[in-house]
């Protein structure tokens, strides 16, 4: 069984995420050109996989496009940890006390992010607590020491696809509000593809031996913002819990 | 206050590399460099004294300031700035203040250095500045306004896609996305702590027009307060590849006298390799611990990094 589900993994690895016949225009440097404001229509940010609708939640189909069975293939124990989290979720989740969201979850959240391109990085600029994410695109490696909360992007071009290989994750963060999660093993390669002139599909793979018992992959689409004159604005969490916690006394 | 919460932050986030931006840059001169005490800064980095509490790049002649491929003037790179102890308090403060020791500011008009209050408004900066270990925006994490983001702690690096200039800054991570595409202001209904910016060339020069502030930043640790009534005019020019003049013009009639100015110059790190570090504040803030009596206690509930 194990030996069938990994044939039909590597099968579906194999194929393309879609007949790649767009071409990107290209940046002053040659590369395809990401840049503008996105967001997805998903609720990714609820549960990567299969939920029923919570108060205030909408329900959503699984996100996780491998294993086939659309669930995170955690370990056990890692599984019973999830259950606990998604329980004490109210209090527990980090994004609740306003920490920065981390990769990936801060991709999926139902907020705008504007691509930047440099000749040396991309930039992601969440309107979430201004989270920014730089992706290195200069060859370098993954720093020796140092967590961070968004975790180390550095990236490269694999045709009209953005590969980034992001680690060096504190293994604070979640990854979506149902408590599914990580340790600071994990180690996540995205592939962000523009496939229409306004669409991103966006694909990451997600490796944690600590965690799950094999790598797992979520595929999702990013809308262009197409409004006339939009921008980001601000969500400056942290305040507006202040704000929050003085108006219940 | 400030280092403290930097290094406590830095701790958290990215110790060694952010740890960095203190260090001096061999060659760059700063340890030739004496000056006047500084604020708080006393203690601090080499050449603290002269331009500041933070590391200030030495001033070097550069080369004629290039374009963009969009023919913007070229200010790509990473900038310190240089606005005398302005971070501590942005007017002239000769005495020492609670918490604030003595330097002097960014303002250059009035010529007094002075922000020209009206008097019920000087009254409740001063009643500010008695409480601001407590109420000051940024030991709340709070993101800094307009034009405080301009001489905030450890420099920014200013990135010019078309039809925008990005600021993007090490301290809270925060950013700035300043379109230049000649597009209207949002809304006034409505107010952001960075408020609403749009730019435009003026020749060489970079004109920033802000609004939609929300009145609940400060232009420094001192107490000297804005209102959502504050209009910030920037107007910043790259003389040469090393060097930016900053200057802004404040107006809010509900709080001052007149419109008045700031000036500093921004001057390019000599390291254009680095790399931005995380500054987790929110994550790590140890400033927490000051104003759990200030604003209702609660502060040790917040989570696991705050036990």
């Amino acid at each position: 069984m194990r030996y069938l589900v990994a044939i039909i993994s590597a099968f579906l690895a194999a194929v393309p995420i879609a007949a790649q016949s767009y071409k990107a225009p290209r940046t002053a440097d040659g590369h395809p050109d990401l840049q503008g404001i996105w967001q997805v229509m998903n609720t990714a940010a609820v549960n990567l996989e299969d939920h029923i609708a919570t108060l205030g939640m909408p329900a959503g189909l699984s996100v996780i496009v491998d294993p086939p069975d659309g669930k995170i293939p955690y370990t056990p124990a890692a599984r019973e940890k999830q259950k606990e989290n998604y329980k004490s979720r109210a209090k527990a989740d980090p994004l609740n006390i306003c920490y920065i969201p981390g990769v990936p979850r801060t991709m999926y959240l139902p907020f705008p992010i504007q691509f930047v391109q440099t000749p040396k990085f991309v930039l992601m600029a969440s309107e979430f607590a201004h989270t920014l994410r730089r992706v290195f695109m200069d060859g370098t490696k993954h720093p020796e020491v140092s967590l961070f909360w968004i975790g180390d992007s550095r990236g490269r071009w694999d045709g009209e696809t953005l590969v980034v290989d992001t680690a060096n994750n504190l293994p604070d963060t979640w990854l979506d509000r149902s408590g599914n999660f990580h340790s600071d093993a994990l180690h996540i390669v995205e592939r962000i593809t523009r496939t229409e002139p306004d669409i991103l599909t966006y694909e990451a793979t997600l490796d944690d031996p600590q965690v799950y018992t094999r790598p797992w992959t979520i595929r999702m689409l990013l809308y262009r913002h197409k409004e006339p004159n939009f921008k980001l604005l601000e969500y400056e969490c942290n305040a507006y819990l202040e704000d929050a916690e003085k108006e219940s006394q | 206050m400030k280092n403290l919460k930097a290094l406590n932050m830095l701790v958290v986030a990215a110790t060694a590399a952010a740890l960095m931006l203190f260090a001096p840059i061999p060659g760059s001169g700063q340890d030739k460099q004496k000056g006047g005490k500084g604020g708080k800064g006393k203690g601090g980095p080499p050449g603290a004294e002269q331009y500041g509490p933070y590391y200030a790049a030495p001033i070097t002649p550069g080369q004629p300031v290039g374009r963009t491929p969009d023919g913007q003037p070229d200010m790509q790179g990473f900038w310190t700035p240089r606005f005398n102890q302005a971070i501590f308090e942005v007017q002239d403060h000769p005495k020492a203040q609670p918490g604030i020791g003595p330097g002097k500011g960014a303002i250059v008009d009035p010529a007094d250095g002075r922000i020209p209050y009206k008097p019920e408004a000087a009254a409740k900066a001063n009643e500010l500045l008695a409480k601001q270990i407590y109420l000051e925006p940024e030991a709340h994490c709070y993101v800094s306004g307009v034009p405080h983001a301009a001489y905030q702690q450890f420099g920014y690096q200013i990135v010019q896609p078309a039809g925008y200039v990005l600021f993007l800054t090490e301290y809270a991570h925060t950013y700035r996305a300043i379109p230049t595409d000649g597009r209207p202001h949002i809304s006034p209904n409505v107010k952001l702590f960075r408020g609403d910016s749009v730019g435009k060339w003026d020749g060489g020069t970079l004109v920033i027009d802000t609004t939609n502030q929300n009145g609940k930043t400060w232009f420094d640790m001192a107490g000297n307060f804005t209102t959502q009534a504050i209009h910030v005019v920037e107007r910043i020019t790259p003389v040469d590849t090393n060097n930016i003049n900053y200057e802004a013009v404040v107006d809010d009639p509900t709080i001052y006298t007149q419109p008045w100015k700031i000036a500093g110059q921004l001057g390019r790190h000599p390291d254009q390799n680095m790399e931005l570090m995380e500054f987790a504040c929110v994550e790590g803030n140890q400033d927490l611990v000051h104003y759990t009596e200030g604003v209702g206690g609660k502060a040790k509930e917040k989570g696991p990094l705050t036990k």
